[in-house]
């Protein structure tokens, strides 16, 4: 049972991860170093900071993302990632879903409380 | 203790640059670089950097395997199908040499470093077991025929007065024939197995 809740809650997370990439750039940019962290912060949700990199080049070559790169008060130039047009609807899109998903199942597992 | 930080940041980035190459080139380097640059931002972060700390961070990292499997599957599969850079060192190699004496087999040689599809290891031992293919041995072939004067073919025996050198050179000649076709198998093998790892 606790082998397929991993593997079940590993799923759950590689279906949203992107979406939480989406959420931390909504707001404002972010290069990768703090995107990865900002991530980690939230207990779970990455297990391999370095898979997040596949990712975020994956997101933007399907142009949910673009980045620049940018000076750094110490050290080389940093490359920032920010959301495109398409990567604010695909979040937003997202969002709706989700709510409407958690409702759902809420629904269901809360009856039992 | 710098040092063997950086020893331990080159041989991850080594590790997973060797990991990602089933990706195309381009992403390959984007996603080295970027790791590096993070691991670079960690290091920056770092209170004091010993070997415990670098090794807690590339563990945070993960597995180069891990990070390759999961480029993988975003990505889908670049599939390595040997392109004519392949199959052009696959047969300048060996015969190169003898159909155009040496400039031949280091059109081979070029042609095998600039492909993608073998690991450095594999280009060493394509490099290293075939000087020259087969015109080496063709080359002492036809020596060993005219200082020998011994025509049988190869694997027969020459008459016992021609001396131990005609029957000692005809085995030279067979092995330095049979290495360059052997390491060209062996080449091309690896090129099978790669596309199988990555599919």
């Amino acid at each position: 049972m606790v082998a397929q809740q991993d593997a079940l809650l590993a799923q759950m997370r590689r279906g949203t991860l992107q979406y939480c990439v989406l959420s931390l750039l909504a707001d404002e940019e972010r290069y990768g170093f703090d995107l990865v962290r900002g991530l980690a912060v939230s207990d779970g949700m990455v297990t391999s900071e370095g898979t997040i990199y596949p990712l975020l080049s994956r997101l933007r070559r399907d142009g949910l993302v673009e980045s620049t790169w940018q000076e750094s008060p110490a050290g080389p130039p940093r490359r920032y990632y920010r959301l495109t047009e398409a990567g604010r609807a695909a979040l937003e899109g997202f969002k709706l879903e989700w709510r409407r998903f958690r409702d759902a199942v809420d629904h269901f597992v809360e009856r039992t409380d | 203790m710098a040092s063997t930080a950086d020893k331990l940041v080159a041989d991850y980035l080594k590790r997973l640059n060797g990991e990602l190459r089933g990706l195309s080139r381009v992403r390959r380097r984007e996603l080295v670089d970027e790791i590096s640059e993070h691991i670079a931002e960690a290091r920056a972060d770092l209170e004091s950097e010993n070997e415990a700390a670098i090794r807690t961070l590339l563990d945070r990292l993960g597995e180069p395997e891990e990070i390759a499997a999961e480029a993988t599957e975003r990505f889908g599969v670049v599939p390595r199908k040997a392109g004519w850079k392949e199959v052009g060192a696959l047969i300048m190699l060996p015969i190169g040499g003898v159909l155009l004496p040496v400039l031949g087999w280091f059109i081979g040689i070029v042609l095998l470093w600039i492909s993608d599809a073998w690991s450095t290891r594999d280009k060493l031992v394509g490099t290293l077991l075939f000087p020259g293919g087969l015109l080496l041995p063709l080359a002492l072939g036809v020596m060993a025929e005219g200082s020998s004067g011994c025509s049988t073919p190869v694997g027969t025996e020459c008459p016992p007065d021609s001396g131990g050198t005609g029957a000692w050179q005809v085995a030279l000649v067979v092995m330095l024939l049979l290495v360059p076709l052997v390491t060209t198998v062996y080449l091309a093998r690896r090129l099978g197995r790669t596309s199988a790892a990555t599919i």
